[in-house]
């Protein structure tokens, strides 16, 4: 909750400095009757003083309350609500490639420590980690869809299912993919790296010479001891890096027009609309918060050395 | 919590083990996808265009931008229309209407047999309606002004009156409108998209359903909006000028201009407004054929801060700039095909336009000697001048070129590249103070096609501040100019008043560098049949004129 409590207020400060006047560019246009902007301010409370105007926006939040877009009048929450799931199937996707392909590539260039493929791995990790969202995708894009004709150029679909009892449209599947794999190429290269340090790191461990004394074949060293081992700090990283996809696929969803909330957050900061971005950020923030939470909980879950502790 | 070791291996690791193959497995059947090409044509007729966003509204008494009102329009349809070729005023739910001789009574006669999507008969209770609505304070329209002429309207706004005096239906098929005082472009501001016919059982509406589904009695009923996705129009069946030819509609949202072209080459739209640039020799190959150009009503320029030094009471400064800008170089080799160059503020095909204009041609020495004149000989002594422009690749190259230009002189200027909510506040400022910026690059277009529309929101001293004069421009023989030419009615009349206070605005006392004018390039595919290249723009356009033609070229 404090952590909450300290975003809402940092947002609210920021939005609140940044220049222009919302009544402004509600009103629209480039000419406005003053008048008229008198009464917009008046309407939506921004003539009140700073610290009314953040009380009265504490005083909602409480209520559970985001408030109403100034822009598309109805209420910040469905905003959000429609826009979030498009954003958390595309991070979700993205971040299941990147931690499948992470994970067999890293594996592998633990495998063959200083062979030509464990460089191709490093080279190839570092090349996606270095690369600029914005011109992966056009290069993905121009590559899959324009030149070869395998996937659309871009856009979520219009005839993808619905989840059932919401209103949630799932993406067409193939337009899911080109903006997944070229957001999963941001964390693929940081799970392959650790992949494959913490697999060289276990595989110097005592605990597998035990294992191999036992009797345990290869296969079964690597997969429930060495690799298990080494997700650790694996799982840290594909927690950290989730929520990070979540508020960084803006420039994902700008180039293959995917309808999500980072796009929704960026327009809005455009257009002045405050409540929105507020909101956005917040629940972002929120999202983000229990992400960490179910890394901790991950973690305690995979490392058998973390346990509850009796009180007292 | 706490860490207590433990042997790694002590525990049964099963659910983890199955924990590593489900990423595994997910991860692969994510990645294995087949194709999947742009949807195949059928026989259904389907028209699919690109907007840069979500429409802000589609509330037409909110509508104030272009894409709001490219929905707008086909969805709902007022009293008249504007033709988009010729630009006349045509009757629309009105089948006529007289006006009184002394131009201030306007006596509507709705058409028979128009109805609303719900199926709902439109009478003059309607229009009634729907004009309190858009005067309503409530409402928050920033466009309630159109309405402002009508007799108590003003008072209704205020909450003086409880009714609008100069409204009157005296039956279910007539409409009075009886206005304060003449108001020449009164009709045409009438064609806006604000002033639709709205049904109130949908528009009183407390829990406001029609934000995202309208009900109009244009061609299009509305079907579906998905967020930042798109918006899906169909035909209606019981239009009043008959069934349109396209079944569908699709309005595709994609703001990135690069990933639009693809899609529009790969087939997923129809026409995209944002055509490659003449000098992008690769991809005009492509779709070079495909691209409409057509001039359409709006004016750009870059604006002086007239209540400021360095511009403030100095012509002859203002004349240099005007004279130092190489315009034939900017909109015949920097953005070829894009603009003409300006010699004013009408722009062509507008009433009162002035082909003989001189305006100021690129002429270095005349700006030497302006400049000299002005009191900076070779911009010694100049204050930092900066120039505002709104984010964007065209905005700042266009700066550039000024930039470069003005140093030709010796006049430095820094750009200023910002967001479009600061730069309107740092461009407009308010009525009682100027705003900060000392020239920022601007344009215009027209809302109607009357040079009212340009000249009075962008130069009559009325309107500085947010309201368009941004530069505080003010001239008491131009203020008086456009004054008179609102209550003449004689178009011939209006159009050479126009003509006078635009060359004295130009000539006399320049308060722009005036760049060009504006022209539209739009690619539409071969098999797209009834396109009109119209002065209204790319989106304002009715799509009832529209079909789809597969197999032909």
């Amino acid at each position: 909750m404090p952590v909450l409590l300290a975003a809402a207020t940092i947002v609210w400060i920021f939005v609140f400095l940044l220049p222009g006047d919302p009544a402004r560019l509600m009103a629209g246009g480039q000419s406005v009757d003053p008048e008229i902007l008198n009464s917009i301010r008046h309407e939506w409370g921004l003539d009140r003083p700073a610290p009314l105007q953040y009380l009265c926006y504490l005083e909602k939040l409480i209520r559970f309350d985001l408030g109403t877009s100034y822009v598309q009048r109805r209420p910040v929450v469905s905003i959000v609500a429609g826009s979030f799931p498009p954003t958390f199937i595309l991070a979700v996707t993205a971040l299941l490639l990147a931690t499948g392909a992470g994970l067999v590539l890293g594996s592998l260039a633990a495998l063959q420590r200083g062979r030509l493929l464990d460089s191709f791995v490093l080279i190839l990790a570092l090349v996606g980690t270095s690369m600029p969202v914005f011109w992966l995708g056009m290069i993905l894009m121009l590559l899959f869809a324009s030149r070869l004709g395998w996937l659309p150029v871009l856009g979520y679909g219009m005839e993808g299912a619905f989840i059932p009892f919401t209103s949630v449209r799932l993406p067409e599947w193939d337009h899911l993919v080109l903006p997944a794999l070229t957001l999963s190429l941001v964390s693929l290269g940081a799970i392959a790296r650790i992949t494959r340090a913490s697999l060289i790191e276990a595989g110097t461990s005592e605990f597998l010479q035990t294992a191999r004394a036992k009797g345990a074949s290869r296969a079964r060293v690597f997969v429930r001891h060495t690799l298990q081992n080494a997700l650790i700090p694996v799982v840290t990283v594909i927690g950290m890096d989730f929520a990070g996809l979540l508020g960084g696929a803006v420039a994902t969803e700008y180039v293959f027009a995917w309808p999500g909330l980072g796009k929704a957050i960026v327009r809005a900061i455009g257009l002045r609309d405050l409540p929105v971005v507020e909101g956005g950020v917040l629940f972002l923030t929120a999202v983000f918060v229990l992400v960490s939470l179910a890394v901790d909980l991950a973690y305690l879950y995979l490392d058998p050395r973390i346990q509850y502790a009796p009180s007292g | 919590m706490s860490r207590v070791g433990t042997s790694r291996c002590s525990r049964p690791g099963g659910a983890r083990g199955l924990l590593v193959l489900t990423l595994l497995a997910a991860a692969g059947l994510a990645g294995a996808c087949g194709r999947s090409g742009p949807p195949a044509p059928s026989s259904e007729q389907v028209y699919r265009f690109r907007l840069h966003e979500d429409p802000p509204t589609l509330d037409p008494a909110l509508a104030n931008d272009e894409f709001s009102e490219s929905v707008v329009l086909n969805v709902n349809r007022g009293l008249v229309v504007l033709d988009p070729k010729t630009l006349e005023i045509q009757p629309a739910v009105a089948e006529s209407w007289t006006v009184s001789p002394d131009g201030l009574v306007y006596t509507f006669r709705l058409r028979d047999g128009v109805l609303f999507h719900n199926g709902r008969p439109v009478t003059a209770r309607d229009v009634e309606y729907s004009f309190e609505r858009l005067l309503r304070k409530a409402t928050g329209s920033p466009r309630r002004f159109l309405l402002a002429p009508i007799a108590g309207a003003k008072e209704f706004t205020a909450g003086t009156s409880a009714s609008i005096a100069g409204l009157a239906a005296p039956d279910d098929r007539t409409i009075v409108l009886r206005l304060a005082k003449p108001f020449a472009p009164f009709l045409s501001e009438l064609t806006m998209a604000n002033a639709s016919i709205l049904p109130r059982e949908i528009y009183d509406d407390p829990r406001k359903a029609y934000l995202r589904a309208p009900v109009g009695c244009g061609p299009f009923r509305f079907s579906r909006w998905e967020q930042a996705n798109f918006i899906e129009l169909l035909a209606f069946d019981r239009y009043y000028g008959g069934r349109p030819a396209l079944d569908r509609v699709i309005i595709r949202m994609i703001e990135n201009k690069t990933s639009a072209l693809q899609e529009y080459i790969a087939g997923g739209l129809d026409s995209l407004d944002e055509p490659p640039d003449d000098n992008d020799t690769a991809m005009m190959a492509k779709v070079g054929p495909e691209v409409h150009r057509f001039p359409f009503m709006g004016t750009g320029y870059i604006g002086f801060n007239l209540a400021l030094p360095p511009f403030k009471g100095n012509v002859a400064l203002r004349k240099a700039f005007n004279y130092a800008v190489d315009k034939q170089y900017l909109w015949g080799v920097l953005f070829p095909g894009s603009s003409t160059p300006a010699n004013g503020i009408i722009p062509p095909g507008i009433p009162g336009h002035d082909p003989d204009l001189p305006g100021y041609p690129h002429d270095e020495a005349k700006a030497r000697n302006l400049l000299a004149q002005a009191g900076y000989p070779a911009g010694n002594g100049l204050p930092p001048i900066s120039c505002w422009v709104n984010t964007g690749e065209d905005n700042r190259r266009i700066a550039e070129q000024v930039q470069s230009d003005l140093k030709k002189i010796g006049v430095d200027i820094t750009i200023r590249e910002v967001d479009w909510g600061a730069y309107i506040a740092a461009v407009s400022g308010s009525p009682e103070k100027p705003g900060q910026a000392p020239m920022f690059r601007s344009g215009w277009s027209l809302d109607y096609p009357d040079a009212d529309a340009i000249l009075r929101p962008l130069l009559h001293s009325s309107n500085w501040g947010p309201s368009g004069n941004f530069g505080r421009y003010k001239n008491a023989e131009v203020d008086r100019l456009i004054d008179q030419a609102l209550v003449v009615t004689d178009p011939k009349e209006r159009a050479d008043l126009y003509r006078r206070a635009e060359r004295i605005a130009v000539m006399d006392d320049p308060p722009w560098i005036f760049l060009n004018y504006y022209q539209a390039r739009t690619l539409y595919k071969p098999y797209v049949k009834g396109v009109v290249l119209s002065p209204l723009g790319k989106f304002r356009l009715p799509l009832d004129r529209l079909r789809i033609e597969r197999g032909s070229t």
